[in-house]
């Protein structure tokens, strides 16, 4: 039995590279990786992977990099939840959808798009949306009541316009239902998580003027350092989530040992001040964690004072400050910190 | 402070309206007038120390509870997506439970029931209104009250008013028309409907569209539960955002009758007036709060005023018999307008508006306040709403920049700077007093009562009580979950209860004997 072991690990340490096996060991420390795949755009995969690491999860960086492209690449908006199958209708937010919508089969539009580009698209467009010649589908409630070509076929079988001249009614029952999951498609692609649903080109600002916010009116420099805490930032991160992170840099939930975080002190009225995380905090109570792991709790009242320590009050205070002009340069500055 | 306080209060008591019920709470408000104000004073500020879980009741079903009970003859009615109950108002146990078996539709949340009589009528997120028997919940009759196809669902709970059934609609994932609908209690049958947007060039509001296919598609969900008044005879209801939702090129204009406050005729489904809170909204913002009705007074005359505090950061007081705009305030530092109109109507400011490379924003898509309901204490004079200050970066994602669809774009990011209750002076929109929270977080509703206190969630899943007059925390009960409905109170064998929504547990609340 040990020695089954034994090859175990020797072909987990061979294989270590495989970006499938990365993300088994990595994310699978903490929880079964399969299970809480959702489909995220890169930009949001190098946001979570983020928020992973301040969570706690250890990754060197090229492990991170292989994590990402195989994340972006196996898990993309349109990706069936937790199975890395393309496709289904299983991308995009279908929370307002009928339990017998039609569901797309990706392969299936594809084939879809040909008889589209040949017959449909002078009239309704690319994108299905219509033109000053043709209807835009997307809004059609034939459409929105069809399944795999229940009310297009018919509608079709009675005589159509089509840009090569061929009678609608000869389209083959298979052309249709190809045809229906095209245009399925291009209904889903309006929804929120479809995979045209993520921020285009936003590098807009000018960097040299970033450079003197930050050095200057920004008072950013007054904690961080372009050759300091902040060298490569711009290679660490996609534009999107660099302007999230220098904004908000705040994130979600619980923080990694050592990360910067929210901290209270406390100083009862006759005892010494103690200073923690914090676990309880409202009205009525108040406890901190210490930095040896000891808990201290205390009911509130005026004598009792509290203290807030927290390390991104500049960067609240901010929010307040910049204009959009402000941003969207130190973001083309922060890019430049490759 | 408290002797400012105590000015509202007698200039109110000269031309106070019939005070809500005390031992029932037959209407998701209350009454139908949006305050959520109880006049029972059993729980006060000097007794509420001794105020105590009486039961609680655990649906099972997953979810924040965000159904707010009505309490009739002893028995409690409350909601979820697919699911009603009746339970003992006394003991918490369950008379009946109902489940329905689902076609789809989102199941985000049921804001409750409507009950006349023996029927009760509720929405189910696959678009059905339906009638049952309140003692046993045995269907009468179920209707179609939207097209599940097109990706309405039903949340809202209907609100009787007269003879007939009102019943609103949601969903803004396709961009499709909202309307509001009255139906026969009896029968199910459409009385009338009204459509949010204009449907054609010519009619009301077309003016402030660039076409019909604009203004067809043009969203408008009536999401939120309506108010009424019966002198005047006018429902009033507050309408959702336009759509597309974020990216907003194909629909210049105002875009009416989205983003508004509207008065209808409660007859005929006519609309009387209209103000617009959000014109050409495109932050997802809506203006669906609750239009909280005010019989007050204004420079010494005493006035029929709406009060809404809205998701866009700003609160308006307009007079209810026309409309016409009172008071304009900001109450949670938005940055988002330029100007306000002479209307009263905030001017929209093109450079915070969604943009490809992102605008910085306050509030966020979240909301200075959201559905959770508001209050107004007869006592106080305040208007007491539940509000978050955050900011987001907005943008456009629809690579197709003149013609977008559905959302085209939303929020990223994003930073709560803080969430409180802020307590309003109602004729001026001042702010009399700010408590914040100390963590953010939960969205909760609020109730006042005439014990000077409102009734609320904190973060910490804490049930709490305020000093209505000052704005100090005086009590408080840990929970299982953030409070995720409106607190609502009544009186029972002369005892007065609390029952407060929590996750997927409704609790009760009692003085200890």
């Amino acid at each position: 039995m040990r020695i089954f072991w034994v090859c175990l690990a020797v072909a987990a340490i061979a294989s270590a590279q495989e970006p499938a096996s990365v993300f088994q060991n990595v994310c699978g420390k903490c929880h079964p990786p399969e299970a809480v795949v959702t489909p995220r755009s890169r930009a949001q995969w190098q946001e979570t992977i983020a928020k992973m690491v301040d969570l706690g999860a250890k990754v060197s960086p090229e492990e991170r990099t292989i994590l990402l492209d195989y994340l972006a690449a196996t898990y993309p908006p349109g990706a069936r939840a937790g199975r890395g199958a393309r496709g289904g209708g299983g991308g995009p937010t279908l929370n307002g959808a009928p339990l017998d919508r039609h569901v797309v089969d990706p392969e299936a539009a594809n084939r879809g798009r040909t008889v589209w580009v040949a017959e449909c698209i002078e009239c309704h467009g690319t994108s299905a949306r219509g033109s000053d010649k043709g209807k835009n589908l997307i809004q059609s409630e034939m459409v929105l009541h069809d399944r795999y070509g229940s009310t297009l076929a018919p509608f079709l079988a009675k005589g159509h316009p089509m840009q090569s001249g061929r009678k609608s009614s000869t389209l083959s029952q298979t052309e249709v239902a190809e045809l229906s999951h095209f245009i399925h498609e291009r209904v889903y692609d309006t929804l929120r998580g479809s995979p045209i649903f993520q921020p285009q080109q936003i590098v807009t600002g000018n960097a040299k003027a970033g450079e003197a916010w930050f050095n200057g009116a920004g008072k950013c420099s007054t904690c961080h350092s372009a050759t300091g805490d902040l060298k490569g930032i711009g290679g660490r991160y996609d534009p999107p989530t660099l302007q999230g992170r220098f904004l908000f840099p705040r994130g979600g939930g619980r923080r990694g040992a050592g990360a910067r975080q929210l901290t209270l002190t406390i100083t009862p009225p006759n005892g010494p001040a103690v200073t923690g995380v914090p676990v309880a905090f409202d009205d009525f109570d108040v406890s901190v964690r210490d930095a040896n792991g000891e808990l201290h709790a205390f009911t509130r009242s005026p004598q009792l004072k509290v203290v807030r320590n927290d390390p991104f009050a500049m960067h609240d205070q901010l929010l307040d400050v910049y204009t959009d002009k402000n941003m969207h340069d130190m973001l083309a500055y922060l890019v430049t910190l490759k | 402070m408290k002797r400012i306080a105590i000015l509202p209060v007698l200039a109110l008591a000269a031309i106070l309206p019939a005070q809500p019920p005390t031992t029932s709470w037959p209407t998701y408000h209350g009454d139908n007038t949006g305050r959520r104000f109880s006049p029972l004073t059993q729980i006060n500020d000097k007794t509420v120390g001794a105020l105590a879980p009486a039961w609680n009741f655990r649906t099972g079903v997953p979810g924040g509870l965000k159904s707010t009970p009505l309490m009739i003859d002893g028995t409690l009615y409350f909601t979820a997506p697919d699911h009603v109950w009746a339970v003992d108002a006394r003991t918490g146990k369950q008379i009946w439970h109902k489940a329905f078996e689902t076609k789809g539709g989102w199941h985000i949340g049921n804001r409750g029931t409507a009950i006349s009589g023996n029927w009760m009528f509720f929405l189910t997120p696959d678009c059905q209104i339906i009638s049952l028997n309140i003692k046993d919940g045995s269907e009468r009759w179920h209707k179609q009250n939207c097209d599940l196809d097109q990706f309405y669902y039903g949340s809202m709970a209907p609100m009787i008013v007269k003879n007939k059934v009102i019943a609103g609609v949601s969903g803004d994932d396709l961009d499709r028309p909202g309307y509001l609908t009255a139906y026969d209690p009896e029968t199910g049958d459409q009385k009338w409907r009204w459509s949010v947007v204009p449907l054609k060039k010519g009619d009301p509001g077309s003016e402030t569209w660039p076409n019909e296919e604009a203004m067809r598609h043009g969203g408008g969900m009536t999401w939120q539960m309506p108010t009424y008044d019966p002198d005047l005879n006018l429902i009033y209801i507050t309408t959702g955002n336009p759509q597309p939702v974020i990216a907003h090129a194909n629909r210049k204009g105002d875009n009416l009758f989205t983003g508004c406050v509207v008065a209808l005729n409660a007859d005929t489904g006519k609309m009387v007036w209209y103000f617009q809170a959000s014109p050409h909204d495109t932050h997802d913002w809506d203006s669906t709060q609750v239009p909280v009705l005010i019989d007050g007074e204004i420079d010494g005359h005493p006035r029929k005023l709406l009060a809404l505090a809205a998701r866009n950061g700003y609160y308006f007081l307009l007079d209810r018999t026309n409309g016409k705009n009172i008071v304009t305030a900001p109450y949670a530092k938005p940055n988002w307008a330029k100007s306000i109109r002479p209307n009263g109507t905030p001017e929209p400011d093109p450079a915070k508006m969604p943009q490809v490379d992102g605008a910085l924003v306050t509030p966020n898509q979240g909301g200075a306040t959201n559905w959770p309901p508001p209050t107004f204490s007869l006592q106080t004079g305040l208007f007491y709403v539940g509000t978050a200050r955050a900011f987001s970066v907005y943008y456009i994602f629809d690579p197709d920049l003149a013609n977008p669809q559905g959302w085209g774009g939303t929020d990223r990011g994003g930073a709560t700077l803080s969430t409180s209750v802020e307590a309003i002076d109602y004729k001026t929109g001042k702010i009399r007093w700010s408590h914040k929270w100390e963590t953010s977080g939960g969205r909760s509703g609020l109730m006042s009562t005439a014990g000077n206190l409102v009734f609320t969630g904190d973060n910490g899943s804490n049930l709490v009580a305020l000093n209505a007059t000052t704005g100090d925390p005086l009590w408080h009960s840990k929970l299982t979950a953030p409070v995720s409905n409106g607190p609502i109170s009544y009186e029972l064998d002369g005892q007065q209860y609390v029952v407060v929504g929590a996750g997927d547990t409704l609790w009760s609340f009692a003085m200890k004997k």
